[in-house]
């Protein structure tokens, strides 16, 4: 109980940070709820490590999950919230139903008698900088510099996810036309839980009733979320031209004159196969399992507002929520904002910036100091909850006869939905995923997204490579068939590797395997004895078909910082912090090992979402001077949104570098004074059962606990805190420490002394990063996947079933090996439900309608996936090849939380082309369409 | 009028007018256990599924607790997941091996799961069951739970392999 309570105190006072606001500093206090972390059991054991540092026997947040705790915000209730004051309060907000009309308002006549009694609050009753925050431009996108180009041209007052010329308010005002279906059209405070739960019994399907609309309007010209992004890449005749290394501000323009040279390079060979496809998907929503809810209390007295939330990006909504209050006409001001950070109950995307956090804080102005509680039903959440978007892709594949790529050209529209989000930087990835695996001298791609009357997109698990790698790897497969090649073959002619440029131009500068990864799957007896399986599988009945897809899924964004703290107590235990958000994937649990074999044992506590951590860092990301890293002071980028595919490799690289400085900063010199060794160097000393030894004898080990007495004693660092940024390669620098100079891949380092609350900064020296033009490339690493899938179809009810899936995949180290094949076999049984299953329609046919549930929106459930491992001719099963770690990995992983999934839809879709001949180009396959497609 | 029950060992009582209540909200919040997950609302995930026994000789039944009105649970025992382990100590087999088989990953299903399979392996101490009749009562038991995140793999090895711990002990003990 005491190791709680001190853990939670001692997260009260080392987690605050300030956001400077136009109207002075806002304080932020990060809590964890005391479910989080990692609790000691009784006996004082630690269950998830074992003796072993750097292996993982659970995850860290398990015995909290599986033993039904309080770990998420929906789990929180008034009743935990100790120090809240005030009469519990219950917010509602009705949806727009039509984009066509004037909203009139509400007619209380027909609301039930529970919401009479409702606080009823419609959008003219808000202020502007309530009614349309005027929100930060997003932090962690595709290339900054556009964003920064597209920022000059735009007012400086940015409404929430507004594009240009229109404006969206949180409440849509009485007299005006919605912007989109389902955006709030009033705010409903209830005080009391019984009529709350009532009045939403009884209002529930009814909207109509209350709802008032007025004349039709007219239609609103269609926009387009900027940025847009353009491809544009020509090598051939010994000119080259592409999006990296082309001048920024001639580029548009050239962009065109070269997709002019690319059609007559086209024309001038009169021998290249063209080959035009067209393919398109629904929305999708990411069903994660807790609908989101949140509480807020404003406390009046104090000025400070109190939130609990589980949310992929605590920093984003924090800065979204303080800019709701900073302005001149904010109903009041804030000196501070607590923000209980929960584990999210699954994310996938769905919860990175996500307006649900706005929602809430808005509720809170409403209910005079008094707490207020935001729950989204399941019908409310994929009512407005953010979507992965609606697209339609067409485009044409340019081949030679000796099966070279000559030209890939697509067109991608992404229904962006009502509110801007992340849409435009999602379709831009999927630009980047348009070239697949492949190399090829000419492309032409453009990727827009679109605002319409639809539900949002956003930023869901793939981020565009879902839709561009389906497009690409279908339309390969048609070719190859349409030529009678081998699909293998056609593939392997045309594989991207090191030294070869992507569709931006920019370099590949990872070693990829993609030609080896081939290989392993082509030998394998599913691709290798897949007409024996069609024969055996036809001989009891059944139509089986093979097919195969590549994805080159990049991880990380066009430039990503990170920051993480280790801390040491008197004993040697060692704490992680990060500023990471863990939705399910493991980052938690992988941060808390990694640590192990560098510091002799791993994390008994790993603190996730700590959004102070960057402030204490001391640096900025102001270069007025444009000194960029000659200034100690200054990085590329804070910190970003979670995202699991960032763990593999760039939070561990900043939590294995920050141990590295709390082994050579503090552990070294207190084994220095232990042993009297003044001159010893850690590459003689080495961790053996958690004592620290010489390589070649000659001294008693030291145990941690000995190690932390001499540090605490000798006043050396506790801790370490440090910051990496990462953007094609590591900022380093040198650093002195009480151990002496010592490198790392940090741009920022700092020390917890020994009776400080604090770090220190060390001021660096000596710093080498990436240079900012190197942000065209768009992205840098790599996690290459190969997967094959066997499929049957019932010829008469149009019902696939998948029956094997082999997933060959370049994960680098593999830090936690159960995290990885969870995160393949997640990515599998997602790719499996919205290729077959997950259909959401537009407009008020959808969702939108409010009527949408677990009922009609099917789900993958365990029978729709191939459940054994390993495969088996005689039963449904998925196999997982990893490719063995190389040297060229240098001990780093890769992030794979998306790599799997982005391959087997179009696996899929070549598999049935394989089985019934017919090409099935439309997502979710369904049994309809499988029908429609065999009598066509 | 009153609907009695007990929840975890312990006796409530609540007034019939609350017959129409349902569940999940009484479990939230009369008794701030949230360990029971909220997700669909309608019965479909089982997110939200708890054990209910009818008398005392009756077996476990696990039950949809977002969609079953307190009015049908009078005289029932009722066990949710915080009543299955004692917080971090005492775990459930199944608990444990949910952990070493990394069979979760955002968690907030595992409860629904956890109850379910608990059920399942309560029935194997007590009833004759066969190897070859396991798969499909761990399909019946687990198999329209909804998980999004694993793909249910980890879970169904975990689940099988209790279930084959259980039955092994049961022939040890014949033996």
């Amino acid at each position: 109980m005491s190791t709680k309570l001190k853990h939670f105190q001692t997260a009260i006072l080392s987690r605050r940070r300030f956001l400077e606001t136009a109207s002075g500093a806002v304080a932020l206090t990060v809590l964890s709820p005391s479910g989080m972390g990692q609790a000691q059991t009784a006996d004082g054991t630690v269950p998830f490590t074992t003796e072993t540092p750097g292996v993982a026997t659970q995850r860290i947040d398990g015995l909290k999950k599986v033993t039904g705790q309080k770990v998420f915000a929906r789990d929180h209730t008034f009743k935990d919230m100790k120090d809240w004051k005030g009469k519990p309060h219950y917010a509602m907000y009705l949806r727009a139903l039509t984009t066509e009309k004037v909203f009139k308002g509400i007619d209380r006549r027909y609301l039930p008698p529970a919401a009479k009694k409702a606080r009823i609050i419609l959008g003219n009753e808000l202020n502007a900088s309530q009614r349309s925050p005027q929100i930060a431009i997003r932090r962690d996108l595709l290339v900054d510099e556009r964003i920064e180009e597209e920022a000059k041209d735009q007012p400086k007052t940015r409404g929430f996810d507004r594009p240009y010329a229109v404006v969206f308010d949180l409440i849509v005002q009485p007299g005006n036309v919605p912007d989109f279906l389902g955006q709030a059209v009033a705010l409903l405070i209830f005080d009391d839980l019984a009529e709350y739960r009532e009045a939403s019994r009884a209002m529930a399907f009814q909207d109509d009733d209350f709802q008032k609309y007025g004349d039709a309007a007219p239609p609103k010209d269609p926009v387009v979320f900027n940025p847009k992004t353009t491809y544009v890449k020509y090598d051939h005749g010994g000119v080259s031209f592409d999006y990296a290394n082309a001048n920024p501000y001639s580029y548009p323009l050239e962009a065109d004159s070269y997709k002019a040279l690319i059609a007559d390079a086209l024309d001038a060979r009169p021998d290249l196969l063209r080959h035009d496809f067209a393919c398109d998907m629904r929305a999708m929503d990411p069903m994660f399992m807790e609908p989101e809810s949140g509480l807020a209390w404003h406390d009046v007295e104090n000025k400070t507002l109190n939130l609990v939330l589980g949310t992929q990006s605590p920093d984003g909504d924090f800065s979204d929520i303080v800019s709701m209050y900073r302005s001149s006409d904010a109903p009041f001001k804030l000196d501070a904002v607590v923000l209980t950070t929960c584990y999210p109950g699954g994310g996938f995307g769905g919860r990175d910036g996500s307006p649900f956090s706005l929602m809430l804080a808005l509720a809170s102005a409403f209910t005079d100091g008094n707490p207020v509680q935001l729950m989204y039903d399941r019908y409310e959440q994929f009512r407005v909850g953010l979507k992965r978007h609606a697209t339609d892709l067409t485009g044409q594949v340019a081949i030679a006869p000796d099966m070279k790529l000559q030209n890939i050209e697509m067109n991608m529209r992404f229904d962006g939905g009502g509110r801007k989000n992340l849409s435009p930087y999602v379709a831009s990835l999927a630009a980047l995923c348009a070239g697949g695996s492949y190399k090829t001298p000419m492309a032409n791609i453009y990727a827009e997204a679109v605002h319409s009357e639809n539900i949002s997109g956003g930023s869901q698990r793939g981020f565009g490579g879902p839709q561009a790698f389906f497009a690409i790897e279908t339309a390969l497969d048609d070719v190859a068939a349409g030529q009678g090649w081998d699909p293998v073959a056609l593939r392997r002619a045309n594989l991207i590797g090191e030294g070869d440029t992507t569709v931006t131009g920019g370099p590949v500068q990872q070693e990829l395997r993609l030609r080896e990864m081939l290989d392993r799957a082509e030998a394998h007896p599913m691709w290798a004895d897949r007409e024996a399986l069609r024969d055996e599988y036809a001989a009891r009945g059944l139509t089986y078909g093979t097919g195969l897809a590549m994805s080159l899924q990049a991880y990380g964004t066009s430039g990503d910082g990170m920051v993480a703290a280790i801390t040491m107590d008197e004993t040697g235990k060692l704490t992680v912090k990060s500023d990471a958000v863990d939705m399910g994937n493991g980052s938690a649990t992988t941060l808390g090992v990694v640590i192990g074999p560098i510091l002799g044992a791993n994390a008994v506590d790993v603190e996730m979402g700590d959004y102070t951590l960057f402030a204490d860092t001391e640096l900025t990301t102001r270069d007025k001077l444009g000194t960029r890293w000659d200034n100690p002071d200054w990085t590329s980028k804070g910190v970003g949104s979670s995202s699991a595919c960032l763990t593999g490799l760039h939070q561990v690289h900043v939590v294995q570098q920050t141990a590295l400085a709390l082994l050579e900063g503090s552990i070294m010199p207190a084994a220095r004074i232990l042993w009297g060794m003044p001159d010893l160097q850690s590459s003689a000393t080495a961790w053996v059962d958690g004592a620290l030894v010489l390589r070649d004898g000659g001294a008693d080990p030291l145990p941690q606990d000995v190690l932390a007495g001499a540090v605490f004693e000798n006043g050396l660092p506790r801790g370490t805190l440090g910051h990496a940024y990462f953007q094609a390669i590591w900022a380093e620098a040198d650093y002195d420490t009480p151990g002496g100079q010592i490198h790392l891949a940090l741009d920022g380092l700092s020390f917890y002394m020994p009776g400080a609350d604090k770090p220190t900064r060390v001021v660096r020296q000596n710093a080498f990063g990436p240079a900012a033009w190197t942000r065209r490339f768009a992205r840098y690493v790599w996690a290459p996947c190969v997967n094959v899938v066997g499929l049957t179809v019932d010829r008469g009810t149009g019902a696939v079933q998948v029956e094997n899936v082999l997933s060959v995949l370049n994960a680098g180290r593999v830090h936690v090996p159960a995290l990885v094949s969870g995160q393949s076999q997640g990515g599998v049984a997602m790719a499996i439900s919205y290729a077959l299953h997950e259909d959401l329609p537009p407009g008020m046919a959808g969702p939108a309608n409010g009527t949408w549930n677990l009922d009609r929106y099917h789900v993958a459930r365990a029978a729709d996936v191939p459940l054994n491992t390993g495969f088996r001719p005689d039963a449904r099963s998925q196999e997982l090849i990893i490719l063995d770690e190389t040297p060229a990995d240098k001990g780093a992983g890769r992030g794979i939380a998306e790599a799997v999934m982005c391959s087997v839809a179009p696996a899929i879709s070549n598999a049935l082309h394989d089985a019934v001949g017919v090409r099935y180009s439309s997502l979710p396959i369904t049994p309809e369409k499988i029908l429609k497609g065999l009598r066509a | 009028m009153t609907i009695s029950f007990r929840v975890n060992g312990h006796p409530h009582e609540v007034d019939a007018k609350r017959g129409g209540d349902k569940l999940i909200d009484f479990l939230h919040e009369d008794l701030n256990l949230t360990g029971t997950k909220f997700c669909c609302g309608i019965g479909i995930c089982r997110a939200c599924t708890v054990s209910v026994k009818k008398g005392r000789n009756e077996a476990e039944e696990p039950v949809i607790s977002c969609s079953t009105a307190l009015a049908t649970l009078d005289g029932t025992s009722i066990t949710t997941v915080e009543g299955v382990s004692n917080g971090d100590q005492d775990l459930h087999p199944i608990q444990t091996e949910f952990l070493k088989n990394f069979a979760f990953q955002c968690g907030y299903c595992t409860p629904g799961f956890v109850m379910a399979a608990k059920i399942l392996l309560d029935q194997l101490e007590t009833s004759k069951v066969s190897k070859d009749q396991l798969d499909g009562m761990i399909e019946e038991a687990i198999g329209t739970h909804i998980c999004r995140c694993t793909g249910y793999v980890r879970y169904f090895e975990a689940v099988r392999k209790t279930a084959l711990d259980v039955l092994a002990a049961k022939e040890g003990g014949q033996g």
